[in-house]
């Protein structure tokens, strides 16, 4: 295993809170909303899982405030096609979202291809590979045909409220908050982060510690 | 290229600004090493990006040299090292396309000046062709699908996009490491992605004045030469989630001696670019940026 040191990119020598705070910036670098159905999703959660590793390691060691343990990111909140909702009507869609949950996008496309009757499920699902392949434009217009269509479905609303609310990603503090869609960036932002922490603590984690409390 | 994957230099580290002019002229050194003087005139911002992001992490080695531009006095040049050379190949690659499509595209004289600057950067052409096969086999069928579309007049502006996009993405090609190799791959495509639609919307009042074909003129429906705001909101919310994407390969990429101007181009400069293309200012602020540097 890597020096869990080098691992948080702190010195053996850093304090408690040092440790503490490299960890979270990491922690927050690579959660899995970040990576909301991202092809690297596994690569995140391999780092984040490396990360934790190395921080328990470190906490153990040094065997202080006993307990200090880390985030628990296994249950996040958010869904990406394929691990969710077990409808179980049609068994080919099934597969399909198998498909794309594990980036096999060609062959989830080339089965969707296949039905002849395109319903909101399928929207949703094409929109899911269109996503997938970085396709943004034409996914949102997917993802709205689908909402439209079945507007009760909470999956497929969420899916065009993700999309149109600009999504999240990891911006490092310090100013670097730049956004796309021109205006102010801090306020997308702050957000964001309330509605990831609300999902965290759903799940028994926590995003913001001086909201919630660890 | 196109000049939008610049850092904002207000917002660099003076130690990190002369590393990034190291690299700029490096690039163009480098150029003129392998491609002869012609070529340096194509050096530019996008492929400095990639040299930077393509370095492995080692310490940068400079020495100082004089050039046509500065002759009376030698500036830091990063010397010639695996990543420049890469970017200098696929600079001649790309760059001799792009002037293959305004010979053909612009009209005269523009399209005469194209013309020349083809022929004269043919040997140069040839010879990086050699020195990169795969990047540029992917260029010549990328830009070969990207004109039947344009004939076509493609409505959808990903699929066009697309084509731009895994030309960027073919480069993380010649990285080792599978893992970088893959985040590098959905980086370049994002920003592929997120280039070709700043140059649609900055061209889009030109393209319909002189009836050519631009993605954003199918896809919405501009009036004047410009977006509704409503529809520009759609497109800049699509860019911000291939910029969310950028992001997100890029912290699996690990970091290098240029981590930080890297992350001030993707944080700060990608965003500042494309604000200034939709208020209309890219032009003027890159001119401005040109004079005020000695880049």
């Amino acid at each position: 295993m890597n020096d869990p040191y080098s691992v948080l990119g702190v010195s053996p020598s850093a304090s408690d809170e040092e440790v503490k705070r490299a960890y979270r910036d990491l922690a927050r670098k690579y959660h899995p909303d970040n990576y909301h159905d991202n092809p690297l999703a596994d690569l995140a959660s391999e780092k984040m899982k490396e990360i934790n590793e190395a921080y328990d390691t470190i906490t153990k060691s040094r065997e202080q405030g006993g307990g200090a343990s880390s985030y628990s990111y296994g249950g996040s909140a958010y869904q990406s096609a394929g691990q969710s909702r077990s409808t179980g009507k049609n068994a080919q869609y099934v597969q399909i979202r198998n498909l794309i949950n594990a980036n096999n996008l060609a062959q989830a496309e080339a089965m969707l291809n296949a039905i002849g009757t395109h319903d909101a499920e399928w929207y949703y699902l094409m929109g899911s590979v269109y996503w997938r392949r970085g396709w943004m434009d034409q996914a949102g217009q997917y993802y709205r045909t689908a909402a439209t269509m079945d507007p009760g479905n909470p999956e497929y609303r969420n899916a065009v409220q993700y999309m149109n609310q600009g999504g999240q990603a990891y911006r490092p503090a310090g100013g670097m908050g730049g956004s796309m869609m021109g205006g102010d960036m801090a306020c997308n932002m702050c957000q964001n982060l309330i509605c990831a922490d609300c999902c965290c603590e759903m799940c028994g984690g926590n995003l913001i510690p001086c909201i919630g409390c660890r | 290229m196109y000049g939008y994957v610049r850092p904002v230099k207000g917002e660099l580290k003076v130690s990190e600004l002369e590393r990034f002019r190291g690299v700029y002229c490096g690039l163009c050194h480098e150029l003129a090493r392998r491609y002869g003087f012609w070529s340096r005139f194509l050096v530019n911002y996008d492929f400095t990006f990639l040299a930077m992001l393509l370095a492995e992490d080692a310490p940068a080695r400079t020495c100082p040299r004089r050039c046509p531009a500065h002759p009376f006095h030698k500036t830091e040049c990063l010397e010639s090292c695996q990543s420049l050379q890469t970017a200098a190949d696929m600079t001649v690659v790309l760059g001799w396309w792009k002037l293959a499509d305004g010979a053909a595209d612009k009209s005269f004289p523009a399209s005469w000046a194209c013309r020349f600057a083809c022929r004269a950067l043919k040997g140069a052409y040839d010879r990086a062709v050699s020195r990169q096969p795969d990047f540029a086999a992917a260029v010549k069928e990328d830009l070969g699908a990207l004109q039947t579309l344009e004939k076509e007049k493609c409505p959808s502006l990903d699929a066009a996009a697309d084509k731009f996009a895994s030309i960027l993405r073919s480069i993380a090609g010649g990285i080792e490491d599978p893992a970088r190799q893959r985040a590098a791959g959905e980086l370049l495509y994002a920003l592929g992605r997120i280039i070709y639609i700043l140059d649609a919307a900055d061209d889009l009042a030109d393209d319909i004045r002189a009836d050519s074909y631009n993605p954003l003129r199918y896809r919405f429906a501009p009036v004047d030469g410009r977006l509704s705001p409503e529809d520009e909101k759609v497109l800049r919310t699509s860019m911000q989630h291939s910029h969310n994407a950028l992001v997100s390969a890029y912290a699996l990429m690990g970091e290098n001696v240029y981590t930080g101007i890297l992350s001030n181009t993707i944080y700060l400069g990608l965003p500042a670019a494309t604000q200034a293309v939709f208020a209309g200012t890219w032009n003027t602020s890159a001119k401005i940026h040109r004079k005020r540097s000695s880049i």
